[in-house]
């Protein structure tokens, strides 16, 4: 199992280990990282992706993979090439390559209800590495008659994933906001109902060559999924229309960063930082120099330019943007609900755990986690 | 809101730990004599990130020791080290080797060889520095501390944060009753992941000990011992589910000045919890912030007040010292003058004993969201089970 120090591979690992319905050898590359799983006797792998000597040897008795690894292009790219070969060499009896529905970009089409939409390049640099591992994967199984099987999930909740801790988050920081009645789908799947899927992926003689979206069984909206969690805090989230929302930035891209530049350069640990590269102190001490050097209507219009327009908010008051492409908000003007289906049909995939018992059981541990207070009151609509 | 002050409390000069030894005098176990106008040769067993980071560099930059040998299993990493530090030829694979070039070691090696190679060593009459925890068990800790003294030899353990002048303020603070009478303590580390041994020695029971009880714990655990003494424990709840354990719970009692006291130290690697130790008395309460080297946090009961105290002194503005190389020479001069050194075999020995107690008591930590659903997926895909025989055989997933 790559990425086994994960979130999903933690939770993959943790069922395993206790169910005892497969036994885990999890490839570990930083063991700092492995905690949640060594609370397991597993015959851990060190190494690297990278090595493909490392790979192979820890692929010897292995009968089939689980693939969850992710990370740079060397991960994405050369790593999965190693695995798969390994895969090969040692006959392993399945492949399930985990993928995402980042695979349809950040606008996914209207068709992409079923995997069987064709998905294209798009603006998503992650969606494109998930994309083109999808063909390597594929042209793995086809050339090499390794039995492949795609999984894509949705946006994955559960105990250690990200999705609700950054949700809360951002609803604490006033970042996120409902969107047009936040009507769309939230496409979520709880850890536990891809774990099921994983099960039936290594299992089912009918997996092979096959991809599958993996949800939860009854869509949830986004108005849903963020009040819920709001109400674990305890907090509101306001409405906004899609027309309030403040513009992408993608377009001012180079006038933004070169903006944010004065201040990060002002930032004292940044320049501390800076001053250890030479080249770096030689052109800070030019820059110093040379701005203070320019005739003063210029050297104001330089400075004016670089700091924008000033903004100040009132005493106490309430007056706050919501940015078009916060993850949370950008996320909400996604129509499309990915459907598993065809998992349910050819698998015999149930998703087991509902909405309402995946939150409950993600609330435990962010409690326990202290990401939420242990002690709070909490209401749920 | 609280305002910071530094009230330069009247607390006893601290101890100068480096003292300088300008009379190296032999030491009497029979160790070959120091050379290089009296440098001691000391080597260094195990090479992972602790070696590198801080042991290597604290000897490197040390008038008192010079470095004889590095050893290791891993040849690379062997080599890397070479490398990186330019070391000449005295790099070996074989730890026996090492005896003979050296009159002292720092043993760095996974926590369960602590012991074998330690006694080993020390029987020949090699001093030893072990890395914290100093062994696995008690009855390892012992055979050490026997080792040691039928050579005569020093057994130094490596709790470098009793360096720290925090710690030495802390012990005492709690001595001159600063607070009144104490009420409890507690402490609280933890982080996402983090020390990641090379050799991934921390990801079992058999070749660390444990897991974050004995990783982080063993730091909190020596000073609770050194702080109030007679330390038991009352509970400990855990989640290790047959490996090492992430994250623990665990009560205890004291006794100062006959009256009880109650604790609490709460361990985590998979969360982040606020990274301090607390002790709780009548007057307020003391705190030590993870990172908090060199003073200690007051915060009197009743008052918006924070005071950081230091000791008197200490300058503020000088540079941190590198407490590994205090450490180290707190060692050099054990060996020198056959003093003992800051944290022995036998001090050691006590935080290894409370850790096994804990493990002894130990209930499993309560994880809803691990065990509730584990029914609905444990056969999904499986073919019917057939009679009596539950499941089919596990297959065996993995590789990479």
């Amino acid at each position: 199992m790559t990425g086994a120090t994960g979130f999903i591979g933690g939770r993959l690992c943790e069922v395993m280990a206790l169910s005892h319905a497969f036994e885990p050898r999890p490839f570990v590359h930083t063991t700092g990282s492995a905690w949640r799983i060594a609370r397991f006797p597993l015959d851990f792998a060190l190494g690297d992706l990278g090595d493909g000597r490392a790979v192979d040897r820890a692929m010897d008795g292995c009968d089939a993979v689980v693939h969850l690894a992710r990370g740079n292009d060397a991960v994405m790219r050369r790593g999965l090439e190693n695995v798969l070969r390994a895969a090969v060499a040692h006959r392993v009896s399945r492949f399930v390559h985990i993928s995402s529905v980042a695979v349809y970009g950040s606008q996914p089409p209207a068709a992409s209800v079923s995997e069987a939409a064709p998905a294209k390049r798009s603006d998503l640099a992650y969606g494109n590495a998930k994309l083109e591992q999808e063909h390597r994967v594929l042209r793995y199984g086809r050339r090499h008659g390794l039995n492949v099987v795609i999984l894509r999930p949705p946006n994955v909740y559960g105990p250690f994933g990200a999705f609700s801790v950054e949700l809360i988050n951002a609803i604490r920081s006033r970042g996120v906001a409902i969107v047009d009645g936040g009507r769309n789908p939230c496409n979520l799947v709880y850890v536990d109902n891809l774990v099921e899927a994983i099960f039936l992926a290594l299992r089912r003689p009918e997996a092979p060559g096959q991809v599958f979206f993996v949800t939860d069984r009854e869509p949830v909206s986004w108005k849903r999924s963020i009040t819920d969690h709001a109400a674990l805090l305890g907090a509101d989230v306001p409405y906004v229309a899609a027309a309030e929302l403040a513009p992408s930035a993608r377009e001012r891209l180079w006038r933004d960063s070169v903006r944010a530049l004065p201040g990060v350069i002002a930032d004292a640990e940044f320049r501390r930082a800076l001053t250890r590269i030479p080249l770096a102190r030689r052109a800070m001490s030019l820059l110093a120099a040379w701005l203070p050097s320019l005739p003063g209507p210029t050297e104001q219009a330089v400075r004016g330019w670089l700091r924008g327009r000033a903004s100040v908010r009132r005493n106490g008051s309430s007056e706050h943007a919501f940015h078009a492409d916060h993850p949370f908000i950008a996320a909400q003007r996604r129509s499309v609900a990915h459907s598993s289906d065809k998992a349910r049909r050819l698998l015999g995939y149930t998703a087991p755990v509902s909405y309402d018992e995946g939150l409950s059981l993600t609330e435990a541990w962010l409690r326990e986690a202290r990401i939420l207070d242990a002690n709070a009151v909490v209401r749920r609509g | 809101m609280p305002r910071s002050i530094n009230t330069r409390a009247e607390i006893p000069l601290l101890t100068t730990i480096s003292d300088t030894h300008r009379n190296p005098t032999a030491s009497d176990g029979g160790a070959p004599t120091a050379r290089r106008s009296g440098a001691v040769r000391i080597g260094v067993i195990g090479c992972g990130a602790i070696t590198e980071g801080a042991h290597l560099p604290a000897v490197l930059t040390s008038p008192e020791v010079e470095l004889a040998a590095i050893s290791d299993v891993n040849a690379s990493r062997l080599e890397y080290l070479r490398r990186r530090f330019g070391l000449g030829p005295i790099v070996l694979g074989d730890y026996r080797d090492v005896a003979r070039r050296v009159d002292a070691v720092i043993l760095a090696l996974p926590n369960g060889l602590h012991a074998p190679v330690g006694v080993e060593l020390l029987s020949q009459g090699v001093h030893v520095l072990c890395e914290k925890p100093l062994a696995v068990t008690r009855q390892e800790c012992e055979q050490l501390c026997q080792a040691a003294r039928s050579t005569s030899s020093i057994l130094a353990v490596g709790f470098v944060t009793r360096f720290f002048p925090s710690t030495e303020l802390t012990k005492q603070l709690v001595e001159s009753r600063f607070l009144g009478e104490l009420q409890s303590f507690d402490a609280e580390f933890g982080t996402v992941g983090g020390w990641s041994p090379l050799s991934g020695y921390n990801l079992a029971r058999s070749t660390c000990g444990g897991g974050v009880l004995v990783v982080s714990g063993s730091h909190v655990l020596d000073r609770v011992i050194y702080l109030f003494e007679d330390v038991d424990v009352v509970s400990h709840v855990e989640d290790s589910r047959g490996g090492v354990e992430a994250n623990s719970k665990t009560r205890f009692a004291a006794t100062v000045d006959g009256r009880p006291l109650q604790g609490r130290v709460e361990l985590s690697k998979t969360y982040r919890l606020s990274n301090r130790f607390r002790i709780v008395g009548e007057r307020g309460t003391l705190e030590v912030r993870e990172g908090q080297t060199r003073s200690v946090t007051y915060l009197p009961s009743g008052s918006a007040l924070r005071h950081e105290l230091t000791a008197a002194a200490l300058p503020s503005t000088a540079a941190e010292p590198d407490y590994f190389q205090l450490q180290l020479h707190d060692f050099v001069r054990a060996i020198r003058t056959g003093a003992a050194p800051r944290v022995d075999g036998e001090q050691a020995t006590r935080s290894v004993a409370l850790t096994e107690r804990c493990y002894a008591i130990a209930r499993p930590l309560e994880e809803p969201w691990c065990e509730g659903t584990l029914a609905r997926l444990a056969r999904a895909g499986a073919p019917p089970a057939s009679g009596a025989a539950a499941g089919s055989p596990p297959v065996h997933v993995g590789a990479t």
